[in-house]
């Protein structure tokens, strides 16, 4: 500090701090914060996220004060506006799919006006009960860590040339994924897969058609066969209850075929999956060429692995030997005690044996899946019970005369097309649960075969082939992280088209046979 | 009565009131300045200008970070407060620690050593906001100060002005702008420096780049409202060592001699008070054009504020502020 400066002392000389007037302007600043505050709190990142949600409510709403259309009640308008909702969410996902059933259960009452208990015990039917079961079994069983086993198993079988293991795969994934739920099957049988393939070579990109199609072998044989048996799927345990719930009628003999049991759903659907079998592994090497033919050198690590794991446990033999009970409790008792019992029967024995813990059942089971079904459900037999499916239905079959579809070829093909374009926007089986209603009652008026109708659209909305998102065992072989999207339409669109040709074919040639 | 302000006895409130005076009597016999930094490496230039004014025992400055908290759309909202939270708790550092801690390392450049001096930290919850308001104290043993302190707040600008109340102060720092509305648009967006230069109750320095050009260049226009704005700058000025350029500008020929009986008035009035008067001049022209020509070689261009509301300014327009927006030098801006 210089000797000049010291005569003159800042605070007291130079510039002044002025007392802060508390006027005004404090409690306008503060109140700008607050409303900045205020505003960066709602978060319209997330109203965003929600818009499809308003704007399926505004929709509903709208349509809700629109005049009702001649021949369809109140009621009918009302379920009708419903499904067109629940719909619209299921296909944008604006909000977590569990929520849409919720939804449907207070509008089923507020709506409607149908009484709360009504609405609760339609929630809870056989079918409901067996998509639970079924996904309680197919957690335990994947609890096992039976995978290595099986692919061994396979390839002893198959040898280890590589086409040969690739219909091993679909075989095997095919018939497991007919009787416990295809991505059950999926996430048991990819772990296999990728070892088949890191064992090969550890470069991603060499053995890349090699990946395309040891993966979509078990992501294919698991999706072809998920309609072989009731079981295989919700979507079949969904027909099943609407066939019952539509058509049959306990005073009439005539109807006992609407009671679709076990058996006869395998005579019916079985073919389907049969005659796709050498087609998956025809397309599949014809589509991918793989790299490498002899899979030898994979397969002796694969033998060392398994033998590394010992011989089969105790609990290895009594999972199978569970497994095998469950299925001829389904095919033999299933007309006595329904399809769910049998399921949640099995699912307790494991629980029983102490195979599996409840923990890793609750924290295995999509719950909300169960609860979409169940809502589901519940909205399709309100859609019957208000006439809304029929009028539906009517509509659909004028447009139908209109085109000149109205002959069998015509018909299977129209529903089938309109099933596989829904189900490639939203779950196979809320598809199914929406589109069934009209589809059967479309039969109804068209003097076709309900039953044949029925299958036709279970088994075409497991026709989503194009996108890894379509089917839950896409989506866990896509996780893997060898297959590019545009593999899954490579291969999806001649899948697609010659599933669609095998199913019409099928439907023409051979039920008409079966039927009375 | 239920009107009484407080529950206190008389004598106990009078007790409080004179305890409040007491201490607003002390700070108010603190230079106190608050340098506000961004963390963008030209705002450091308020920590070198806050260290040079630091000089004397009395002096205080205060280093201000204002950290908006983590709203809106592009930060995911909610979302981003959580992460935040675990970060927090996860013991890594609140943003703008870093910036902190480099404006020490400035410090020390400038000569002024705080790692030795005992510090004392307070923390408070502000906003809701999880990182909330942090502050670090450094207090010299001659009763210098150096305050680090972190504040969140949901508007930067407003964020500075709150800082204001909490203990007034002489001046103010802030960096250079980069965006200034017109006085129109600024009704509705102005930039973060902006909004503190109009809105500041005390002197605002918006400092840029020029520690390496000397001198002070004191504009005046010979009203009363300038004349004690003049003493008071040459005082810093004169404490700073820096020689001191009297300027005045008149709008037309005809009002040059008014011009320069102005910056003679000042002369006087700063030879009566032993500070020495490196030069004086005089130009014609639109006056803020001329300073920010004239006044640009120097290291700071000094200037009064009018004190006109918004409203006045909007009509008539402010020499001071469009001096502060188009100087290619540091401006202080004198209350």
């Amino acid at each position: 500090m210089n000797a000049a400066a010291t005569q003159f002392v800042l605070s007291r000389d130079s510039l002044q701090a002025r007392e802060p007037q508390a006027k005004l302007g404090r409690f306008r600043r503060r109140g700008y914060q607050r409303y900045v505050h205020f505003m960066g709190g709602l978060d319209m990142a997330f109203l965003w996220k929600r818009r499809w949600f308003f704007i399926t409510m505004l929709v509903g709403f709208v349509l809700m004060g629109a005049p009702t259309p001649a021949g369809l009640t109140h009621e009918g308008q009302m379920v009708l506006i419903m499904s067109l909702m629940a719909t619209m969410l299921f296909i944008t996902e604006a909000v977590p799919l569990p929520t849409v059933p919720l939804l449907i259960i207070v509008g089923e009452v507020v709506l409607l006006k149908v009484d709360p208990t009504k609405v609760a015990q339609s929630l809870m039917t056989d079918s409901v009960l067996f998509i639970m079961g079924s996904l309680m079994l197919a957690v335990a069983i994947v609890k096992q860590r039976l995978d290595k086993r099986i692919a061994w198993w396979i390839v002893r079988m198959t040898g280890t040339n590589v086409y040969w293991i690739s219909f091993g795969i679909t075989v095997v994934c095919g018939v497991l994924a007919a009787f416990i739920g295809e991505h059950t099957v999926a996430a048991m049988m990819l772990p296999v897969g990728v070892t088949l393939i890191t064992l090969t070579s550890n470069d991603p990109k060499k053995v890349h058609n090699l990946a395309a199609v040891i993966l979509f072998s078990i992501s294919y044989g698991c999706s072809i066969a998920g309609v072989a048996t009731p079981s295989g799927g919700a979507r079949n345990a969904i027909i099943i209850s609407y066939w019952k719930d539509f058509f049959f009628d306990p005073t009439d003999p005539a109807t006992r075929r609407f009671l679709m049991d076990y058996v006869n759903w395998i005579i019916y659907a079985f073919p389907m999956f049969m005659i796709r079998l050498p087609i998956v592994t025809a397309l599949l090497i014809f589509t991918f060429r793989p790299e490498v033919t002899d899979m030898s050198r994979a397969i002796s690590r694969l033998r060392t692995q398994v033998s590394m794991q010992g011989s089969m446990r105790f609990s290895d033999w009594l999972t199978i030997l569970l497994f095998i009970a469950t299925i001829f409790g389904w095919i033999f008792f299933s007309s006595q005690l329904g399809l769910g019992v049998v399921a949640i029967a099995g699912a307790a024995a494991f629980l029983v044996f102490g195979l599996v813990r409840w923990e890793d059942i609750n924290g295995g089971v999509n719950w909300g899946v169960v609860l979409l079904y169940a809502a589901a459900i519940s909205l399709g037999v309100e859609m019957k019970q208000t006439g809304a499916a029929e009028w539906v239905a009517a509509s659909v079959f004028d447009a139908m005369r209109a085109v000149g579809a109205s002959n069998l070829l015509g018909f299977n093909a129209v529903i089938s097309a309109l099933t596989i374009a829904v189900s490639n926007t939203m779950t196979a089986g809320a598809a199914v649960a929406v589109l069934a209603p009209v589809i059967l009652k479309t039969a109804v008026a068209a003097g076709q075969d309900p039953v044949s109708a029925g299958f036709i659209a279970a088994i075409s909305s497991a026709f989503g082939y194009l996108t890894p998102a379509a089917q839950p065992a896409f989506t866990i072989i896509y996780a893997s992280g060898y297959l590019k999207g545009a593999d899954f339409l490579k291969i999806g669109i001649r899948m697609m088209l010659l599933s669609f040709v095998a199913l019409i074919a099928i439907s023409v040639l051979y039920w008409p046979l079966l039927a009375p | 009565m239920v009107f009484r302000r407080s529950i206190l006895s008389d004598r106990q409130e009078a007790a409080v009131q004179k305890t409040l005076q007491n201490l607003r009597a002390q700070r108010r016999n603190r230079f106190r300045i608050l340098a506000c930094i961004d963390g963008t490496d030209e705002s450091f230039v308020t920590v070198r200008f806050g260290a040079r004014y630091l000089i004397q025992n009395n002096c205080d400055l205060i280093i201000l970070m204002v950290r908006p908290i983590d709203i809106g759309m592009n930060s995911g909202g909610l979302q981003m407060r959580l992460a935040r939270q675990s970060m927090l708790d996860a013991g890594f550092e609140i943003p703008g620690v870093k910036h902190l801690k480099r404006a020490l390392d400035i410090l020390k450049e400038e000569g002024i050593d705080v790692s030795a001096w005992p510090k004392e930290s307070a923390h408070q919850d502000a906003w809701g906001d999880p990182a909330g308001d942090n502050k670090v104290e450094y207090r010299s043993p001659e009763g210098r100060s150096v305050v680090l302190k972190l504040k969140t707040s949901p508007d930067v600008a407003h964020g500075i002005l709150d800082q204001y109340e909490l203990g007034p102060y002489n001046l103010i720092i802030v960096g250079e702008p980069s965006r200034w509305r017109g006085e129109f648009k600024s009704f509705f967006d102005s930039g973060v420096v902006q909004t503190v230069t109009t809105m500041a109750p005390c002197s605002v320095l918006v400092a840029r780049n020029s520690l390496d050009k000397k001198g002070y260049f004191i504009c005046t226009d010979g009203s009363s409202r300038s004349m004690p704005a003049v003493r008071r700058s040459a005082v810093l000025a004169h404490v700073m060592g820096q020689p001191i350029t009297l300027f005045s500008v008149a709008d037309s020929p005809a009002g040059k001699p008014a011009a320069e009986e102005a910056v003679a008035n000042a002369k006087s009035l700063l030879k009566a008070m032993k500070i020495q008067v490196a030069e004086t001049r005089v130009a014609v022209g639109k006056p803020a054009e001329e300073i920010v020509e004239s006044g640009s070689l120097y290291r700071m261009i000094v200037v009064t504020d009018e004190g006109r509301s918004r409203l006045q300014r909007l009509f008539r327009g402010s020499t001071a502020t469009a001096v502060v927006r188009k100087a290619r030098t540091s401006v202080l801006d004198v209350r």
